[in-house]
């Protein structure tokens, strides 16, 4: 938020003060005064029930909680984890996943096929409104497990869904299961590295298919850490190692994810010494932060793609040369540079360059700065003389948008105005409508580690997240032909080619690719960051 | 009524002998005063600010190049330039205009509500006075700040409006209390007045009363008052741009310029310092001007 700075600034100081003034207060029991534990700034979760979690700060705690079937080496590629063994037929459709044996919930129980099957049928299962639900969409049965309101928000009750689990997870016997997808998915198991995914032990269920009342707030995993108490909603959460744990040991005895309000007070904490870990630094910090903190201030490549939408709908932007020229128009670079310090980097490709199958420049020229060729398509193809970008006013979008204008402006010589509206939500509506909104400020972070998650939802005629209305048969039909392909190389390879007709007609402005910003204290060592904006909690540890 | 509701200024050479009227008073006295010069002074420089901000720079304060980010004073820029590379003397220059028509529009709207509630509640007295007056009181327990966030983001609901008319429009609704209040005393105090007992007497009637003895007498405070409004109404315009509720969208205002460059202070300080400056000067010349014409109306109060 705008207009803060100052008092982040206050609180640093303070924060300080107090620390000068020995208000350490430091009883024994306290548990960041352990030796080998650290800390971790986080958010307040929004859930930590696997299904019911979507974002990066649930993610994390549930990460040191769980041990995932998959996880993904630097190439994005999913290795088993908990599993032994994945395996699919030609098709890509029926899937058999075998458990590592041996493996307990930190409560004792040990870990089945029964487990996954009934956590998977909970999260999918309709009424129980479970916000990563749509994961289990692919699998076979699903849509039989949810029901539609005959009234909206009316009085009325939703009927019933006709089943209660998923037709398509088939037992085989303690160790082994199948999935059967209802059409076939090469990325599938990339996408069974989800939070989701996680099981759940019986100890989780009060009869079958209700959660027990407390396990969102003491949830039991089958991962390195366990849960020390519970949540302590909005001050923090405190997992400690599982003795004998049988997969990869953590080098740490325990974690304490701190729960913060403010960024710019979890900095002030950072440079104070009282956290260990700050995941995001403030775009305001950036400045002073490599003197704040050197060589603890450092940089890793996150999902995050950030762009703008063209309104394919409204006549001045059907045509693909006012697109490009737009495109063209705009310095990346001097954007990424300025405005956010270096924090993000420019995008000229339509996938983020941590998914397998990213190509640097794939936007080609359509992503190049050239404001002189820039003007002469934009005067050929008689582009608008006004030219609006909308965004969310609650994003910090601003500073970017007016950027982006001026430089509109400067390069094709026509008028350009940021137009905020309060919500995303609201300008989502409006554009749904078709309503005239200009050019809109959008974002994606992955879901899953594959290019598909980066056209399928986006620009597929029917994708979940295609708001400005771009539709063409070829490259559907390209996306889906990647997703049944047999080999990942196979599948890749459609998906380039379903990018490269984005190149050409350019539905979407590329604009950045995110990056975690992270700083860490002297305490800490070996801390390093994955794409879904997660601290890797196997390899960071204290300094000696 | 056609009759001038302000009583005219005399002329200033008066003829020997004749006595000066009350405002030819203080007009005298005015003229001798320093402070009273350096704000009109202040004040016309800021209204020709915002009335031809061209006469001022040449530069477009909408001419931001991301590349001059945080430059600092030159020749072309004696301010230097903003976080987006915009001019900061173009962008304060041309910021006047939006808190002068905010401040003078939102003050004669409170000027109209106060001048109506203070004129009844003081001539007419009694228990409509009882009424009107509790319900000043309600009014003034209405903290500025919280009635405005609440006001101002109810009028501006609609993204694309630059919240001008929010802006004064709640300035306006909220700010009339005081005026109100010193017009009903003042009028009060004229009521009792010997002249207006004559007026009456000769079978002058209420409206007569009103506004060719009393209003013209209990006018000199009211104005006083507003003035100062003027200025206060200035700077809580600022305020709410600042929090995010005032003007918006591409309204260059001193607020916003402020707002936008707060969180940037540790790197570049002139892009806050150049537009609260000359807020500040703004609100001062117009407090200034409000003390002197007091000084000059109300020997008693010096």
């Amino acid at each position: 938020m705008r207009g803060n700075g100052p008092w982040k600034m206050a609180a640093g100081v303070a924060a300080i003060a107090l620390l000068a003034a020995g208000c350490s207060g430091g009883s024994s029991d306290d548990d960041e005064t352990l030796p080998n534990t650290i800390s971790i700034g986080i958010v307040e979760p929004e859930s930590l029930i696997p299904s019911n979690s979507t974002e990066a700060n649930g993610s994390s705690v549930l990460a040191s909680l769980f041990y995932p079937l998959v996880r993904f080496d630097e190439q994005s590629n999913p290795y088993t984890v908990a599993a032994e063994a994945i395996t699919h037929d030609k098709a890509n459709k029926v899937w058999t996943i075998r458990l590592r044996s041996g493996f307990t919930f930190s409560n004792g129980e040990p870990v089945t096929v029964d487990n996954y099957i009934n956590a998977w049928n909970y999260g999918a299962f309709g009424p129980n409104a479970q916000v990563a639900s749509y994961f289990f969409s692919r699998i076979d049965g699903y849509a039989q497990m949810q029901s539609v309101d005959p009234d909206g928000t009316g009085p009325e009750k939703a009927p019933e869904p006709k089943a209660t689990t998923l037709t398509g997870l088939r037992k085989l016997n303690n160790l082994t299961f199948t999935v059967t997808l209802s059409t076939g998915f090469a990325g599938w198991e990339s996408v069974m590295g989800y939070d989701a995914f996680y099981p759940l032990p019986k100890a989780a269920f009060k009869s079958e298919g209700v959660l027990a009342d407390n396990f969102g707030d003491a949830p039991i995993g089958n991962g390195p850490f366990k849960l020390k108490g519970t949540w302590q909603h909005d001050s923090k959460i405190v997992v400690e190692k599982v003795a004998d744990f049988k997969g990869t040991v953590p080098k740490v005895d325990g974690i304490t994810w701190k729960i913060y309000q403010d960024l710019g007070a979890q900095y002030a904490d950072l440079v104070a010494g009282n956290l260990d870990v700050e995941t995001k630094i403030p775009i305001e910090s950036l400045a002073s932060a490599s003197g704040d903190l050197g060589q603890r201030l450092q940089k890793s490549p996150s999902s995050a793609f950030s762009f703008v939408g063209f309104p394919i709908y409204e006549k001045e932007y059907a045509n693909k040369d006012v697109r490009r020229a737009l495109s063209m128009a705009i310095n990346r670079e001097e954007m990424t540079d300025q405005i956010f310090l270096g924090s993000e980097t420019p995008a000229t490709s339509f996938v983020s360059p941590v998914v397998a199958g990213y190509r640097k420049n794939s936007c080609g020229q359509n992503c190049e700065y050239n404001p002189t060729l820039a003007k002469q398509i934009y005067t050929a193809a008689n582009g608008p003389t006004d030219i609006k970008i909308s965004y969310n006013s609650d994003g910090g979008h601003k500073a970017w948008v007016d950027a982006m204008c001026n430089q509109i402006k400067a390069s094709l010589g026509v008028n350009c105005t940021g137009s905020p509206e309060p919500k995303l939500a609201d300008l989502l509506k409006k554009v749904r409508d078709h309503k005239s909104v200009g050019m809109i400020r959008l974002a994606w972070t992955m879901d899953y580690p594959l290019m598909e998650n980066y056209l399928g939802p986006l620009y597929t005629t029917d994708g979940s997240s295609n708001f400005y209305g771009y539709t063409n048969t070829a490259f559907d039909s390209l996306v889906r032909e990647g997703s049944e392909a047999a080999t990942p190389q196979a599948a890749i390879k459609k998906w380039q080619q379903a990018e490269d007709i984005l190149a050409d007609e350019m539905p979407v402005l590329p604009l950045r690719f995110g990056q975690n910003v992270y700083g860490f204290s002297a305490k800490v060592t070996n801390v390093s960051m994955d794409l879904f904006q997660k601290v890797d909690i196997y390899k960071i540890e204290v300094a000696n | 009524m056609s009759e001038s509701v302000m009583p005219k200024p005399g002329p200033t050479e008066q003829a020997p002998g004749k006595p000066r009227s009350l405002a030819g008073d203080a007009w005298h006295d005015l003229r001798r005063s320093k402070i009273f010069w350096l704000a009109a002074v202040l004040i016309a420089v800021i209204l020709l600010m915002a009335a031809w901000p061209s006469l001022f720079t040449s530069a477009d304060p909408r001419d931001c190049v991301l590349a001059r980010q945080h430059r600092g004073p030159s020749g072309a820029a004696i301010f230097g330039y903003d976080f987006q590379g915009c001019d900061v003397y173009a962008k304060t220059v041309y910021g006047a205009r939006y808190s002068i028509v905010v401040g003078v529009f939102a003050t004669l709207i409170a000027g109209l509500i106060g001048a109506v509630f203070g004129l009844a509640a003081g001539f007419f007295g009694g228990w409509l006075d009882a009424i009107l007056s509790r319900f000043i009181d309600v009014m003034l327990g209405i903290p500025l700040l919280l009635g405005a966030i609440v006001l101002a983001k109810r009028l501006s609901a609609d993204p694309q409006s630059n919240g001008v008319l929010a802006v004064t429009v709640t300035l306006g609704l909220l700010g009339w209390t005081t005026a109100a209040r010193v017009l009903r005393s003042s009028v009060v105090a004229a009521k009792n007045q010997d002249y207006v007992a004559a007026a009456r007497m000769l079978g002058a009637g209420n409206n007569r009363l009103l506004f060719r003895h009393i209003l013209p007498n209990s006018m000199a405070s009211y104005i006083v008052v507003l003035t100062i409004l003027l200025g206060i109404n200035i700077a809580s315009e600022a305020t709410l741009s600042f929090l995010g509720i005032g003007l918006k969208g591409n309204a260059i205002s001193w607020g916003i310029a402020i707002s936008e460059a707060t969180g940037y202070v540790r790197v570049a300080a002139g892009p806050l310092i150049w537009p609260a400056l000359f807020l500040a000067a703004t609100v001062l010349a117009f407090i200034m001007l409000g003390d002197a014409v007091r000084d000059a109306f109300d020997p008693k109060l010096r």
